[in-house]
């Protein structure tokens, strides 16, 4: 009797002290933070692009093959492996939308700092906004370079141009141009403005910080900006989420999720 | 009558909607409200368990569910008593029988990926819910019909004689307008109201109109009974039963688990149902630690709620403690509190400002604040940025209260002067006689009353435009903000001069206040008319006790552009939200 309690005592201390240690092991890996803040190693699809574009509505499509109403989001929506069914029925992905509003757009970079495995990002556009007018966009296209070039073959970006059934809408290579030509802009402009506050500032006036590995990459402003000199493509295609015609952004990521 | 019934999910899903005009949804109306709850958090107006907004033409009135997290929606013409509660009935009835109709498990299902998978390897957020969600627009058609006559019947009768009427809606109208006096809508019944002695006609033109509508609601009313008639009843007995049980089933749930293993589950396991106890202390001590970091008690409050309102009800995740889980989520609040809501390229808006004939005109920056927070030496520091960029400055004296105020201007455009040109000779006046270089110029005139305030910020920048300047940046007299004969002059002062950009400088240094500052000189520019960004300044002084930015920001919803790192005219930068809410979480 006495030595059953003592082997049920070892028991317990066994179970304990080894949860004890898978604890502190899976702390220390700083993987436990729940949320977006889980580095993500699956092989991903990314969803962006301004506020009323049709995103929610394009990954609604996706996901389920129907057309359903839709409001501006709050959160961002995530499909765990998720498959085209073009695809060898093998390859699964996981394909996250996030919404556009400027004050949550931090989730999104988060997302694209802590991923590992990027294979593509869909930029939606609202095709029929005047090119004039497409400076947010396309500052927005200009901080999400910045974070995907940082990878060695950089990430490749579909400018999806949606509302294509409108009469209104501009053709693809047309808003790719304004978009490339206002990114050149704001390049140029980014760096005249103010450099924005580190740590070392606030304590010990200016000094040089060189010594932690760039999180997002500066573009160069001495020569002209173009699309095709970045490591990843970006191409420009047009669609049209409302009538289902979604056919080419579909190759698009077939051809990218086979290699 | 109420415009629609939304039930949507926070990743943008729209899962139910009722128009009881059977129009299309207006997704418009839901996206102002939105994007209301995301930039503003801290104004809306609490009353009992629902949210009640006031926008632009409409009012509305949400509750956000937890388990699984949809936001119930209902909007409508204007806030006023009786359209709010039966905003508020809609909203009971809408969430009880989603609720009573398993709607809610089953969703939560799909959400956690139990569901029937697609082929898409995807679960729809309402799949297998068809029927139940047929029902459940069944059951709401039928209950909502019946909200209306019980609100009918509820209402003194219309009918009556016109004077026991009459006092009726009057005494109503009273009620209205203390409810809520900036209500635009009832403007009109307001003034109706004041004059009712002896105006009888304004009052029967009132009576008309309540009459017009309460006959037009009942023949509504009964249209949609007349679809019910035969199984009405029977249909409402049914979904009261279902309600009354739901709410038995609630009740009777209560606190099951404890012990040693909630302990472990709090602590070390993770996957717990977070409950208001469990977060008190946590949150206790994050209020503690904010508030030591200069975060003002009211702020402070808002941030813990926000995260209490986000966590209670939802489950930790595997291996995270409640403490863990609640950091994380009062670091998201702070980081979508101090994130703008709009961008801002200053260069851009300077390059592209031009005049109603196309003709580029000067760019327009006044800044404000209290006494001694730093408004010249920000304005130089922004001046000098200015000049780096190859734009033409004209600084404009109009602190023409405090002596030394101008001289001290002229300090500042000296340096910048010779910043700009090493030829620049101190004191020396450039070709149009003034301080100053081709680069920059000082506008002055003297000192004197707050008419010459306006008088000199009228003609500065009508020169400012006759000699082709890019930038006018205007100097203001510090001011107490909790003093009304100091802070009028800044309306018309706003309203003559037309600024681009008002910037408010507030200082890292100041605390508490700050809340009260930012709120007092926002709303001293009048209704339309706010602020446009602050700059912080001081900075370098406080450490990591950078509270104050959250306080204003909190208090106004206004971002901060700028902050003010040092002594010197480069000692100016962006904010970097990940530096601020780093520096405040560590």
């Amino acid at each position: 009797m006495l030595e059953l309690s003592n082997s049920v005592l070892v028991a317990l201390l066994v179970a304990l002290i080894s949860s004890a240690v898978l604890l502190i092991v899976q702390k220390n890996s700083a993987n436990v933070i729940p949320g977006y803040k889980v580095s993500n190693r699956d092989p991903t699809f990314i969803i962006a692009g301004p506020t009323y574009s049709g995103k929610t509505g394009l990954f609604n499509l996706l996901t389920t093959d129907g057309h359903k109403p839709t409001v501006m989001s709050q959160e961002p929506n995530v499909a765990e492996d998720y498959m085209l069914p073009s695809t060898a029925k093998s390859f699964r992905f996981k394909l996250m939308e996030f919404p556009g509003h400027f004050k949550l757009r931090y989730r999104l970079y988060d997302t694209l700092k802590d991923s590992t495995s990027l294979k593509g990002l869909i930029f939606v556009v609202d095709s029929t906004v005047d090119p004039q007018k497409l400076t947010e966009t396309a500052e927005f296209l200009y901080e999400i370079l910045g974070l995907t070039e940082r990878f060695p073959d950089g990430v490749d970006i579909l400018i999806a141009c949606n509302k294509s059934e409108s009469f209104s809408s501009r053709p693809p290579l047309k808003i790719r141009d304004a978009l490339e030509k206002e990114i050149g802009k704001i390049i140029e402009r980014r760096v005249k403005s103010l450099a924005s506050v580190k740590k070392a500032d606030t304590t010990s006036g200016v000094e040089d910080e060189d010594g932690a590995p760039p999180q997002s990459v500066e573009f160069q402003s001495n020569h002209e900006f173009r699309f095709d000199a970045l490591d990843g493509n970006v191409d420009a295609m047009d669609g049209s989420v409302l009538k289902g015609q979604i056919e080419k952004w579909e190759c698009w990521i077939d051809e990218r999720a086979v290699n | 009558m109420i415009d629609q019934f939304v039930v949507f999910t926070l990743k943008g899903q729209v899962l139910y909607h009722f128009n009881p005009q059977g129009r299309k949804l207006a997704e418009n109306h839901i996206n102002k409200v939105i994007s209301h709850l995301i930039t503003s958090p801290s104004k809306k107006e609490e009353s009992g368990k629902y949210l009640l907004f006031k926008l632009d033409n409409f009012a509305a009135a949400c509750f956000i569910g937890k388990q699984p997290p949809l936001v119930y929606l209902v909007t409508y013409a204007a806030q006023d008593l009786e359209l709010n509660q039966e905003a508020e009935q809609v909203l009971d009835l809408g969430f009880g029988l989603w609720d009573s109709l398993k709607l809610n498990n089953s969703v939560l299902q799909n959400l956690s990926g139990k569901g029937v998978k697609n082929r898409h390897n995807y679960t729809w957020i309402l799949e297998g819910c068809d029927s139940n969600l047929n029902k459940f627009d069944e059951y709401f058609r039928a209950k909502f019909s019946v909200i209306k006559p019980g609100k009918a019947k509820g209402k003194p009768s219309v009918e009556g004689n016109a004077s026991k009427g009459s006092s009726l809606t009057g005494s109503k109208n009273n009620k209205k307008t203390v409810q809520n006096a900036k209500t635009r809508k009832w403007g009109r019944d307001g003034i109706i109201e004041e004059t009712n002695v002896g105006d009888s006609s304004a009052l029967d033109f009132s009576e008309l109109n309540e009459e017009a509508r309460a006959s037009s609601l009942a023949e509504v009313d009964k249209e949609a009974f007349g679809t019910f008639t035969e199984k009405g009843e029977f249909l409402i007995n049914e979904i009261d039963e279902l309600l009354n049980k739901n709410k038995a089933e609630a009740s009777k749930k209560g606190q099951s688990t404890g012990g040693a293993f909630g302990f472990l589950q709090k602590h070390l396991l993770g996957n717990k149902k977070i409950t208001k106890e469990d977060l008190s202390k946590v949150l206790e001590k994050f209020r503690q630690k904010l508030i030591s970091k200069n975060v003002a008690p009211e702020a402070a409050d808002h941030l813990t709620s926000r995260v209490s309102q986000d966590l209670v009800g939802s489950t930790t995740a595997n291996w995270t403690s409640v403490e863990l889980t609640a950091r994380d989520s009062l670091q998201k609040s702070l980081t979508e509190i101090l994130t703008p809501g709009v961008s801002v390229d200053l260069l851009r808006e300077i390059q592209q400002k031009t005049g109603k004939n196309g003709k580029k005109t000067p760019y327009i920056f006044s800044v404000v604040g209290v006494n001694g927070v730093g408004k010249s030496t920000n304005l130089s520091k922004l001046a000098f940025w200015l000049l780096q960029n190859n734009l033409r400055v004209l600084v404009v004296a109009c602190d023409t209260f405090r002596s030394g105020a101008v001289e001290q201007l002229r300090v500042h455009v000296e340096n910048l002067a010779q910043l700009t040109d090493e030829a620049h000779i101190r004191g020396s006046k450039n070709r149009r006689g003034k301080s100053g270089n081709d680069h920059i110029e000082l506008f002055e005139a003297g000192y004197g009353g707050s008419d010459l305030v306006t008088k000199i910020a009228k003609q500065a920048i009508k020169y400012a435009s006759d000699q082709n300047f890019d930038v006018v940046l205007m100097d203001t007299a510090g001011r107490r903000h909790n003093d009304p004969t100091l802070m009028s002059p800044l309306k018309p002062f706003a309203d003559q001069a037309k600024p681009d950009k008002i910037i408010m400088v507030g200082e890292a240094l100041v605390g508490t206040d700050s809340v009260q500052q930012a709120k007092n000189f926002n709303a001293a520019f009048g209704k339309e008319r706010n602020l446009d960004f602050f700059i912080i300044s001081k900075c370098d002084t406080v450490g990591e006790m950078l509270g104050t930015m959250v306080n204003m920001v909190y208090a106004t919803g206004i971002p901060i552009l700028f902050v003010g790192v040092g002594q010197t005219y480069t000692d100016l930068r962006t904010l970097s939200v990940e530096w601020a809410v780093d520096t405040l979480m560590s």
